[in-house]
């Protein structure tokens, strides 16, 4: 369960959200929608607990953002998942290098950490590029790459910045079913767009921002 | 376990860092290793100088110098008056042709340059040792005076008055090697602290996916402190190889060039060279800490 209370954001004189009241349920996939400057971005930021909040306090499975220690935020962190726009992904590292890099932060054991990246890669249609760089792939491989990397760690929230932001359609629906998926399996997934295409006919949730507040 | 996997993870993630930027850290090792080799000097300088001190300081001894054309009988007469001094023994007489003779065979293949001396200038002069004495009553500067006074003596010198002079140099070593190796060492904390700096922000977008995926800030800054430490202590021992280097062609060749056999050149001592190293790897190790602080929170 993600709930926001009173959250209110700014950036020296300009206020990026104000005074958000919100709850997602586990489990549940929403879509946080708005024109560019909304604070789509900031609130994901928010929730992975990358800022803090200027007012109010953001919850995250019973865990007060706020009340809790770096080191304690980075441990949390393992279990959200962030996909972004632009894959985010470490170009002197392979597929396999980038994807396993999540385990290994966690110090698991090789073998297991191996045996996991072969799976996840497997999951997203990847078992054949896994030696492959980030450069050698197309927009929806990488960004392929970037959600198994997020999903490695079995999340308990996936959160999805503008992800098929540079993807033509067909890929753009190949993301989505692979988001779908995720979701089905117990993942809450926070996907933020301004693509009215992706709203289109979907039967989810829709938050809509402007100007930093929640119209609906 | 977990831990013990994660400092290998540190480890080759700090090695592979300095290969991909081995001219970056190459030049730096390189300037570290001259700084800890300027330090490193000074200090086998003032062992050295220490050691030769305490080496002289144990025979107390004085050579007294003969004016020119001194008679036989001038010289019997400064002898028993150097008898008569407690505890003397004379060691030798050396004559102003044997001054010569020494002094050619000190100068070795140089010795033609005093071919071309039309009259010897050396001095004959008398060895003087003391035995049993005690060395707090010892008076160079009493017997200096009292010999001076004795017919056809020229001059008297004792070595007290070269072991104070090296106690001088001593000590001016000592007060310049701490200035100079203070100033080497911030000027060594800056080369460090510039280095991981720059390896920060070259790798700042992988700092930041490492802290997306859920990296713990120690995973980040522990392979920053590795490479700080590694440059530092990489810097030292290149630093104390060369000085081994140097060490080796003072002792077995300088010195016999320079026809100073009785001079022994010793090598730093194992605490020296732990503290050489030590000094490299906490120089490193700080100034990864200064650099990383700048960027993140401790």
């Amino acid at each position: 369960m993600i709930q926001l209370f009173h959250v209110s954001k700014s950036f020296g004189p300009t206020a990026a959200l104000k005074d958000i009241d919100l709850r997602i349920r586990t489990g549940e996939f929403v879509f946080v929608t708005g024109p560019s400057g909304a604070g789509k971005t900031t609130l994901l930021r928010l929730i992975f607990g990358a800022e803090p909040p200027t007012e109010g306090q953001i919850v995250i499975n019973g865990i007060n953002l706020s009340r809790i220690s770096g080191t304690k935020l980075d441990l949390l962190r393992r279990k959200i998942g962030f996909v972004f726009q632009d894959f985010k992904l470490l170009s002197r590292r392979s597929v396999f290098q980038n994807v396993a890099l999540a385990l290994e932060v966690t110090g698991e054991k090789r073998s297991l950490v191996r045996k996991k990246t072969h799976q996840i890669l497997r999951s997203v249609g990847l078992a054949s590029k896994e030696e492959a760089y980030p450069v050698e792939l197309s927009g929806g491989e990488q960004q392929r790459v970037a959600i198994a990397r997020a999903m490695i760690n079995d999340p308990m929230i996936l959160l999805a910045d503008e992800p098929t932001g540079n993807l033509d359609p067909d890929i753009t629906r190949e993301i989505m079913v692979l988001f779908r998926s995720i979701n089905l399996r117990g993942t809450t997934v926070v996907i933020a767009t301004h693509s009215r295409e992706l709203l289109r006919n979907t039967d989810q949730r829709i938050i809509a921002l402007h100007g930093g507040k929640v119209l609906e | 376990m977990v831990k013990l996997r994660l400092w290998s993870t540190y480890f080759k993630q700090a090695l592979s860092s300095i290969l991909y930027n081995r001219l970056v850290y190459a030049v730096s090792v390189g300037t570290i290793a001259i700084s800890l080799l300027i330090f490193g000097a000074f200090v086998l300088l003032s062992v050295n100088v220490k050691t030769w001190i305490q080496g002289w300081g144990q025979t107390l001894s004085i050579s007294v110098y003969l004016k020119d054309g001194v008679d036989e009988g001038t010289r019997e007469g400064i002898r028993r008056a150097i008898s008569t001094l407690q505890g003397a023994e004379i060691k030798g007489f050396i004559s102003k042709e044997k001054a010569l003779q020494d002094m050619k065979g000190m100068l070795g293949s140089q010795a033609g340059l005093l071919d071309g001396l039309t009259r010897n200038p050396l001095p004959a002069s008398f060895e003087v040792a003391f035995r049993n004495v005690d060395k707090a009553k010892f008076q160079p500067k009493r017997i200096k005076e009292g010999l001076e006074k004795v017919a056809g003596v020229d001059e008297v010198q004792h070595s007290e008055q070269w072991i104070d002079q090296f106690e001088g140099l001593f000590y001016m070593l000592k007060i310049a090697g701490l200035a100079i190796g203070g100033l080497l060492c911030v000027a060594v904390l800056f080369i460090i602290t510039n280095t991981i700096k720059l390896a920060i922000y070259s790798r700042r977008n992988e700092i930041e996916i490492y802290k997306l995926v859920g990296a713990t800030d120690w995973y980040v800054k522990a392979p920053l402190l590795m490479e700080g430490a590694l440059q530092g202590l990489l810097g030292a021992l290149i630093a104390l190889g060369v000085l081994l280097a140097i060490h080796f062609v003072l002792s077995f060749k300088v010195i016999q060039i320079l026809g100073l056999p009785f001079m022994d050149v010793v090598f730093l001592s194992a605490g020296y060279v732990l503290g050489i190293l030590s000094l490299g790897l906490v120089l490193g190790l700080l100034g990864s800490f200064i650099a990383i602080g700048r960027f993140f929170r401790f």
